[in-house]
């Protein structure tokens, strides 16, 4: 068994009693991309000489005596449209292919601080844009539980490389759906954190009132574990929450007895899989057995969440994504003039799907057309919200899969967006409104693929979400399976 | 109703320059993407319903207008396609 299949706070202990060296970690870590990237594709670069640099640095440390964080030695893949000091940033975009960041996401310096050591900036959808990992520049990533098969996304690349063991631990970011959705495809477990619990900046921004950053892991314990050095106030992110941050992991000791639980009924109606429906019913099963209570609820505007999504999604986006114009961020196409050289940079150096959502968006937004879209998107949007307000005045969580199906065959929707767009139909929801969400495995499919059990909270309570979700994974070993055992 | 798309009128206003195969193409999507979209004309919204634009409309977050170190000019115009060194270059505006 690899060292690298550790929990992440045992991984960190070793280290900092020099059981293990951060060096073994990050070796053994580069080790497994090198066996695993030409099949997998998970990275768009990797971090192999920093990498050591900081291992060796951090083992010095140790051994002179001094105090390491929390993640000391714990190898990590950061999404690539995460900004990291000095290292190519692309975000999966041919626009971006030599853009070199002058600064760190806050993120990064946090998880820096912490002791992670960064091993690689992994594959993702071109700008987040995509639920398959298909749309980027830089070819798709295959899951490691069948290759024939898409990994999800946007943070495909990341839930993969956990998935097939190079790192114990990844970031990725969630706008639609985008950490969820990969995780429960390749049987991992991942959080969107509430909006403004963890800071934007430095994440290249998609839909900026739906972007989140959130961990991905083998388990809701090592989530836990990376969201304490993640989260809380940002100066530079003016929509960071000024919320007190609680210890997520001691969140995960507490049982559920008495905790309320919500079933919506709407998750469970047509297009529902079967194969996943029956997993989430025995998960439910599992939770009530634990002590919670469950009780049916009804958010009824949820059915209008994706068309919702596909409004306010790309109004936002083709306004972020004025920028890459071929003035500042390395790409440039040649022409006569000004607008020439925009349009034709734009042209050259944005995907199919970028295009095209910076299309809806414009057409969106654009008077004279169809402007009164976006306000009534917005107006749906509150009503989501009431939804979730009104449900979380009676119960604690809300349980339902996280995608309809297990991951898709690559190429399967390739000729049909809005087929793809349908994969975010449980998760949208979650960032129209704010609160957070979190996906674990909870069995597979006859062919093998994992399956995903999502839970959400209110604002704020992600503590809720680590506790039933370890509770759930003291009793149940979905999360322990990896690909090829 | 929305009024009938045209997709080379939409990418001249997002600077994006499309062949003529290409807008074909996205009117297409388009047709069959807004065709989904639209249900939500059918969702009724109760009177003095206000738009929801995002998870933080209750705050109003400042800070201190104070002079702190960032980044250094020369670091940013790395990433320049073109400058002089001081400024970002770009062909004529007229």
């Amino acid at each position: 068994m690899s060292i690298l299949e550790s929990p992440i706070d045992q991984i960190a202990r070793e280290v900092s009693t020099s059981e293990t060296s951060a060096a073994q970690y990050v070796e053994e870590s580069i080790k497994q991309l090198r066996a695993q990237q030409e099949s997998l594709n998970v990275m768009i670069s990797d971090c192999e000489t920093q990498a050591q640099a900081e291992a060796e640095a951090i083992d010095k440390k140790v051994a002179a005596g001094e105090s390491v964080g929390p993640l000391a030695g714990v190898p990590i893949a950061i999404k690539d449209g995460i900004c990291t000091q000095g290292h190519r940033t692309t975000a999966g975009s041919k626009m971006l292919e030599n853009f070199v960041p002058p600064y760190d996401a806050t993120i990064v310096s946090r998880l820096r601080d912490a002791g992670a050591i960064c091993i690689g900036k992994t594959n993702l959808d071109e700008f987040a844009m995509g639920s398959s990992t298909e749309n980027s520049y830089f070819g798709v990533t295959k899951n490691p539980w069948s290759e024939a098969c898409v990994a999800g996304g946007s943070s495909g690349g990341s839930a993969a490389a956990v998935a097939a063991g190079i790192s114990p631990a990844a970031i990725g970011s969630d706008t639609g759906g985008s950490i969820r959705q990969p995780v429960s495809f390749c049987g991992i477990t991942g959080i969107k954190p509430t909006y403004g619990r963890v800071s934007r900046f430095g994440l290249i921004a998609f839909a900026s009132s739906l972007d989140q950053i959130g961990p991905m892991a083998r388990s809701a314990k090592d989530c836990a574990v990376l969201m304490n050095v993640l989260s809380g106030h940002d100066p530079k992110d003016s929509t960071s929450a000024r919320n007190d941050v609680p210890d997520f992991t001691a969140a995960c000791e507490e049982n559920i007895k008495g905790l309320r639980i919500g079933i919506c009924k709407q998750h469970f109606e047509e297009g529902l899989n079967h194969d996943v429906k029956a997993s989430v019913e025995q998960a439910i099963k599992v939770l009530e057995s634990l002590g919670a209570e469950t009780v049916e609820i009804d958010l009824p505007h949820n059915a209008h969440a994706v068309a919702t999504y596909y409004v306010v999604a790309p109004c936002e986006a083709s306004s972020n994504l004025s920028r890459f114009d071929g003035v500042r961020y390395t790409s440039r196409e040649e022409a006569d003039d000004l607008v020439g050289m925009y349009s034709k940079t734009r042209k050259v150096n944005f995907g199919d799907e970028v295009i095209r959502r910076i299309l809806l968006g414009t057409y969106s937004l654009s008077s004279g057309y169809d402007h009164e879209l976006y306000k009534k998107a917005s107006q749906v949007r509150r009503l989501i919200k009431d939804d979730y307000d009104k449900a979380f005045e009676s119960v604690d969580l809300i349980v339902g899969p996280t995608v309809p199906t297990t991951a898709f065959k690559i190429g399967e929707h390739a000729k049909d967006p809005l087929a793809m767009y349908l994969a975010d139909v449980y998760t949208a929801s979650a960032n129209l409104a704010g609160v957070p969400g979190i996906s674990l495995p909870c069995g597979f499919s006859p062919d093998g693929m994992p399956i995903g059990l999502q839970l959400q909270a209110n604002m704020f309570r992600e503590s809720d979400l680590f506790r039933a979700a370890h509770q759930f994974q003291t009793e149940t070993d979905w999360h322990l399976k990896r690909p090829g055992s | 109703m929305a009024q009938p798309t045209s997709a080379q009128k939409i990418a001249s206003l997002a600077r994006v320059e499309l062949t003529d195969e290409q807008a074909s193409e996205v009117q297409q999507e388009f047709d069959k993407i807004l065709g989904y979209i639209h249900q939500i004309d059918s969702v009724e919204i109760p009177e003095g319903t206000e738009p929801f634009y995002g998870a933080t409309e209750s705050t109003n977050a400042v800070r201190k207008d104070e002079v702190v170190d960032s980044c250094e000019r020369e670091t940013i115009l790395q990433n320049a396609p073109d400058s002089d060194g001081e400024f970002y270059r770009v062909p004529p505006v007229f």
